[in-house]
């Protein structure tokens, strides 16, 4: 015959009590917290997903900030390209007004004066910097200026470049292949300019003919047009590195938070049938004190 | 020859009842002590005697006061309190394990290595950048303290439980003489065939709690009381005498904090000191010993290779044959971390400028801390082919794992050890509407009695009537 002990009621009672009081904690826990995922044994596959979404979203972060880093940097690049295309320009112009060779001496040494105006300011133009950093110069940082002073004695263009030749790459990807040139060596950019004004300032101080400086300017804006483009792409690349890293980011969120964080609407709704149970146990309990011989016989 | 045999009947019908009285009386006393065996009046007919010439029965008497204990479910109990107390100590300490290795919270080794990165993410965007560096130098300091702080975290579990270890055989040893002594009080408490019901329970509870720390086996030899030996055969108790007690020596295996972890083994009567196998002892002490000797040096272990493939990984780029720092020195003798152990890692630059960031004297060269940051995304060889970020969240999922399997391992063997414990109250446990219901019918009983003994009272009266 199978008898039911007081213990075992009680027991019985008790260890159930216990195991909803504990259901009853961890959801509230939950809700409060926001987490379902506290410890890696709540779930050790969700476990390793978070720590490695963790990982990767400080790298996607590092990658967004490189990105963003490359895209200021190339548009600070970019407008010093336009200005020294403008000085070239203007270079242009003024080789062209005196290719006929019919200007008086004072006029070609004013037209001299102006040459050498244009090759200062194209050497400033490489020598500019963005937040601290030699554009031309490997983005070194409080480094000296990579291009000498045109009035430094001796100077010549071939050698004005004494900067960085490091070029200066952002990593916006996992791998050692996903990096983007952020810098070029100021020679490259700048040499081919900075020699042609040279040959103009020297034929317009020797009476010689422009024609040849003429050649070299067109050759020189030709080659800053390029690295122009070249800049217009990288940043481009950048800027779709950027939005890409976005998208990778919210994908990481959620699957992050897909293993970490509480469904609310579940969790509320287990925490409420945790509850009603709760309280009908209670209610069971108090029922059954009630049912003894001696409540019947009123002993 | 009684005067009536009604004053006879009902006098030993009066007393027997008295005691079915009682002892449903001590029974719902007892509902609720632990471990209580309930028990029964047995009834018995008295020896039937002649009278008047006819063979009659002579009434009733109680034989004795018996327990109601099923052995079997006695001995069963046992069993999966062992299983139980095994399970729940590894569950714990797994628990434990796992909450030290935590890298769901912030901050942890996860989050601090993540942290490290950034940093050398840092000095790749500028590598000239004094900040940069100092944050660098900063960020690998903390790496390198919370690999120590977990290592020590790791190695202070270890002492606690080898701690715990200690304390349970010295537990066990004081239940051993006491059992031996309870063995001794039941074997004089019941030379004349009765049961000293209270003195058994308190040997059921002991021997349940025994079973608990080491996992025995009890026998009962009859006269000569209970014999308790370990898992392996070897006898701890043999009546009223113990033949060996458990011991945890210092042994010769190092603990992760360098202290000698404890042996396990007994002692004879005359102090000589022989090692247990690790079969012999099951329970509580065993799943200790498991996870001390097991997960816990697995983990450490584990942690030490991650620390350093850490350290190799990290100084293989600062040494770099052609790395410089910032003033263009070479750094192939300049290691960014010291020491190849989790607990020993330590930082061996002092000095940000010294942090190689750059392959060539050249300003803004960034190579070098774009290989340090490469690390991070770098498969490692020696962490199987997983990045060193990867490797934590296998050691996550592994932990965890373990954690997870040890919970449900223990919350089988509650269910277990709950149904036997069940099972075990159902033959042996008090049910107060079934006591109440014997107490109804003892009472009913001995009123009748009492009505008997009147009604033997008026028969005699009429007698000395008759007399007179």
């Amino acid at each position: 015959m199978l008898r039911i002990s007081e213990n075992q009621r009680a027991d019985y009672v008790q260890a159930r009590l216990m195991r909803l009081q504990v259901d009853v904690r961890v959801l509230q826990e939950q809700l409060v917290s926001g987490r379902r995922l506290v410890r890696p044994e709540d779930g050790p596959l969700d476990a390793a997903v978070v720590v490695r979404s963790s990982a990767r979203l400080s790298a996607l972060a590092g990658q967004r900030q490189a990105a963003a880093l490359g895209v200021q940097v190339l548009h600070a690049q970019d407008e010093a390209l336009g200005e020294a295309s403008a000085v070239l320009v203007r270079a242009e112009e003024l080789a062209t007004q005196f290719a006929s060779g019919l200007y008086s001496a004072a006029q070609r040494t004013a037209a001299r004066e102006e040459a050498h105006g244009l090759l200062q300011e194209l050497v400033a133009v490489a020598n500019g910097s963005f937040a601290g950093r030699r554009l031309w110069s490997g983005l070194a940082l409080d480094a000296p200026s990579p291009f000498l002073d045109p009035d430094t004695p001796g100077w010549t263009a071939a050698s004005a470049f004494t900067g960085s030749t490091y070029e200066f790459e952002v990593q916006v990807g996992p791998h050692a292949e996903d990096r983007v040139r952020t810098s070029t060596r100021g020679d490259s950019v700048f040499g081919a300019a900075l020699e042609a004004l040279e040959t103009l300032e020297t034929a317009l101080a020797t009476n010689a003919s422009v024609t040849p400086a003429l050649d070299s300017l067109a050759a020189a804006r030709g080659r800053l047009s390029a690295e122009r483009a070249s800049v217009g792409a990288r940043q481009a690349q950048l800027q779709e590195r950027i939005d890409r890293v976005r998208g990778l980011v919210l994908q990481e969120e959620t699957a992050r938070s897909a293993a970490r964080d509480v469904d609310f609407a579940v969790a509320a709704s287990r925490l409420a049938e945790a509850q009603t149970a709760l309280q009908a146990l209670l209610a069971t309990a108090a029922q059954m004190n009630q049912s003894r011989l001696t409540n019947l016989l009123r002993l | 020859m009684a005067l009536s045999p009604l004053f006879a009947i009902g006098r030993g019908a009066l007393l027997a009842q008295e005691i079915g009285l009682t002892v449903a009386g001590n029974n719902i006393a007892n509902a609720n002590t632990p471990g209580y065996t309930r028990t029964r009046a047995v009834l018995s007919q008295e020896v039937p005697r002649q009278y008047a010439g006819v063979l009659m029965g002579w009434g009733v008497r109680a034989q004795r006061v018996e327990q109601v204990v099923d052995q079997l479910l006695e001995a069963r109990l046992r069993v999966v309190t062992t299983e139980q107390g095994e399970a729940i100590a590894r569950r714990d300490h797994l628990v434990a394990l796992s909450a030290v290795a935590n890298d769901l919270d912030d901050p942890s080794l996860a989050t601090v290595l993540d942290a490290f990165f950034a940093a050398a993410d840092g000095l790749a965007r500028n590598p000239g950048g004094l900040a940069e560096r100092e944050v660098l130098l900063a960020r690998g300091e903390a790496l390198a303290d919370e690999t120590n702080g977990r290592a020590s975290r790791l190695a202070r579990l270890q002492r606690d439980i080898d701690d715990r270890i200690a304390a349970l055989v010295s537990e066990a040893n004081e239940e051993i003489e006491r059992l031996a002594a309870l063995n001794t009080a039941i074997t004089h408490a019941e030379v004349d065939g009765q049961i000293a019901t209270g003195l058994r329970d308190e040997r059921t509870l002991a021997l349940q709690s025994l079973a608990r720390k080491v996992g025995i086996e009890a026998i009962d030899t009859g006269q000569l009381g209970t014999r308790i030996s370990l898992a392996n055969g070897l006898v701890l108790v043999e009546g009223g005498r113990v033949v060996h007690r458990l011991a945890a020596e210092p042994g010769s295996t190092p603990g992760l904090d360098g202290g000698p972890l404890r042996d396990l083994g007994v002692r004879r009567s005359n102090s000589s000191y022989v090692a247990l196998p690790s079969v012999a002892l099951r329970g509580e002490i065993a799943g200790l010993r498991a996870v001390r000797d097991g997960e816990l040096v697995e983990a450490a272990t584990r942690l030490d290779l991650f620390a350093s493939t850490l350290a190799s990984a990290v100084n293989a780029v600062q040494q770099h044959p052609s790395a410089r720092d910032l003033d263009g020195n070479a750094t192939a003798g300049v290691p960014f971390f010291a020491g190849t152990t989790a607990a020993t890692l330590q930082l061996a630059l002092s000095d940000p400028r010294t942090i190689a960031a750059a392959r060539s004297t050249q300003p803004g060269d960034a190579a070098n801390a774009l290989a340090l940051l490469g690390v991070r995304g770098a498969a490692q060889g020696a962490l199987n082919g997983t990045t060193l970020s990867g490797w934590l969240a296998a050691e996550q999922a592994r932990l965890g794992q373990d954690a997870a399997r040890a919970e449900d391992a223990a919350t089988a063997a509650d269910l277990r050890a709950s149904q036997v414990r069940s099972e075990r109250e159902a033959v042996s446990g008090v049910n107060l509407n079934e006591e109440l219901a014997n107490l109804l019918r003892f009472q009913h009983a001995f009123e009748a009695s009492a009505r008997v003994i009147a009604v033997a009272d008026r028969v005699l009266d009429e007698l000395v009537n008759l007399v007179r």
